[in-house]
């Protein structure tokens, strides 16, 4: 990447067994967000004090001020839920987190054009969402379904949560694949208006300004994507309503 | 907004569903619901897929993007040189003396001198290449000789002064004081760096080793479920080993009670 002003760095390896720093030995005090959603919080977003006190506006003045690790402390805010986003709209881990890369690099590069008018984090996840656009595109292709053909309990048996069965755990596991499977099927406009609303909380008129269509154009959208969903779930054997009494 | 609900209206019921409504309408589709079982049932359906929804997590990898600008790195670590630059004089005197040659035959160059001065003329000048060489060849060789002479010299000459001009980058940057400021610079730059790197390394290593921490509770926990499903399974043969023992005691029993005949 030689004729480009930055370069984004992250390293690559394998997915599994890797967890994000150890508050103790790096001497973070890890603390809750404030205003991200609690999903955003599950997904593995994490804050510092420190970087708690600053918004992410003045975060990015001085990123248009050419400081570096200001821009570095946005992209540890936003790593996480612009993969997720990525992950969820493509459905492969390696192209995620290649168009997550290169959302961070290309925000960089532009950051002195970004005028404010939207959340710095609506400006991300449009870029994030025309990357992935332009990658579906280019391999003509819809998202695909990345997951094992079959489940691995001593795996799982790390994951669960104290009071879990491995049976409850692997049933959970089984919903998120067909999950994806049903996501996956859906016309992008819907899969996008769902991603948008259900795991990221961005409001109707948000994501109408994302989608560049109207707010009764989004809601119709979600509310034929959710159908579709419920459909393709009940074709699979699930009744939502079982799900539903199992779940709560 | 509006203070009336009609059951065709997925719109409001979708923007119900995720309380993303203005409460006028919110409390119209709250009072609708109760009198309504189709509503309801669809409210209650599409809320299930939001909860069936919530189990697709996508995979946590460790990401760590970190911007790091090309230009000042390379700056510091690389300096920008010219290729020409890094090539020697003399090989760039070869190469021009190479370029003058190959241009001179390709334009058919001719000097001359004569009475009336030096004369230069381009094959492109003359009418025939072969009817120049005829009427200027034993004149113009000895016009040669004089300007490949010098041109030798100066060369000679050139070369000769070439060590001095190329002297090793630590005399000149001793000798000059700016350059010496120069390489202050640098060397802190450098140092920063050095730290920087230090820094990253350690973060590294405190990294690596939470991931190694991590990796051995995943095997013990992984170690204890296959311990658990291997006592399981041998619970299982045990019992069925004693099982089949009993059984023949109790064979033996009742033969030991049969009557004898």
């Amino acid at each position: 990447m030689g004729t480009i002003d930055g370069a984004v760095t992250g390293g690559r390896g394998p997915a599994k067994h890797r967890v994000p720093p150890s508050k103790e030995l790096l001497g973070l005090d890890i603390v809750e967000p404030s205003a991200a959603a609690e999903r955003t919080r599950r997904e593995g977003a994490t804050f510092t004090v420190q970087a708690l006190t600053i918004t992410d506006e003045e975060l990015v003045a001085r990123s248009m001020d050419g400081d570096v690790d200001s821009f570095n402390q946005l992209i540890k805010r936003w790593e996480r839920p612009i993969y997720a986003l990525a992950y969820r709209t493509l459905g492969r881990e390696e192209d995620a987190r290649d168009v997550c890369q290169e959302t961070f690099l290309r925000a960089y590069r532009a950051i002195n054009g970004f005028k404010g008018q939207a959340k710095f984090s609506s400006w991300l996840y449009r870029i994030a969402l025309n990357l992935c656009r332009d990658w579906m595109r280019k391999q003509r292709r819809q998202p695909v379904v990345q997951m094992p053909e079959d489940v691995d309990i001593t795996e799982l048996a790390s994951e669960r949560g104290p009071v879990e069965s491995i049976e409850t755990l692997v049933a959970r596991k089984e919903l998120g694949r067909a999950v994806a499977i049903a996501m996956a099927a859906l016309p992008e406009e819907q899969r996008t208006a769902i991603v948008l609303k259900e795991y990221h909380g961005l409001t109707f008129q948000e994501i109408a300004d994302m989608q560049g269509c109207p707010l009764s154009t989004v809601k119709t959208r979600l509310y034929q994507g959710l159908s579709v969903v419920r459909r393709q779930l009940e074709q699979g054997g699930m009744s939502v309503a079982d799900i539903r009494g199992d779940a709560s | 907004m509006s203070t009336h609900f009609h059951c065709d209206d997925t719109e409001t019921l979708v923007a119900y569903l995720y309380d993303d409504i203005d409460p006028i309408t919110r409390e119209a589709v709250a009072r609708h619901l109760p009198g309504c079982a189709r509503c309801r049932d669809e409210v209650a359906a599409l809320g299930g897929v939001r909860q069936v929804l919530s189990e697709w997590t996508p995979p946590t990898p460790a990401l760590r993007f970190t911007v790091v600008p090309e230009s000042a790195v390379s700056n510091v670590v690389t300096p920008h040189v010219p290729a020409w630059q890094t090539v020697p004089r003399w090989a760039q005197a070869i190469a021009a003396m190479l370029a003058l040659a190959v241009g001179a035959s390709v334009a058919n160059v001719q000097v001359r001198h004569d009475a009336a001065g030096w004369t230069v003329s381009t094959g492109w000048m003359a009418s025939a290449p072969g009817a120049v060489a005829a009427a200027a060849a034993p004149g113009a060789e000895a016009a040669w000789r004089p300007a490949l002479a010098s041109l030798e010299e100066s060369l000679r000459r050139e070369f000769a002064a070439r060590p001095a001009l190329v002297a090793p980058v630590q005399v000149a940057t001793a000798e000059a004081p700016a350059a010496a400021s120069d390489s202050a610079e640098t060397l802190a730059r450098v140092r920063a760096l050095i730290e920087a790197s230090e820094k990253r390394q350690q973060q590294e290593l405190a990294l690596r080793l939470t991931q190694f921490v991590h990796d051995v509770e995943l095997q013990r926990r992984a170690d204890l479920v296959k311990i658990n499903q291997g006592l399981g399974q041998l619970e299982g043969r045990t019992g069925a080993e004693v099982e089949r023992q009993r059984e023949a005691i109790n064979y033996l029993i009742r033969a030991g009670l049969r009557p004898p005949q």
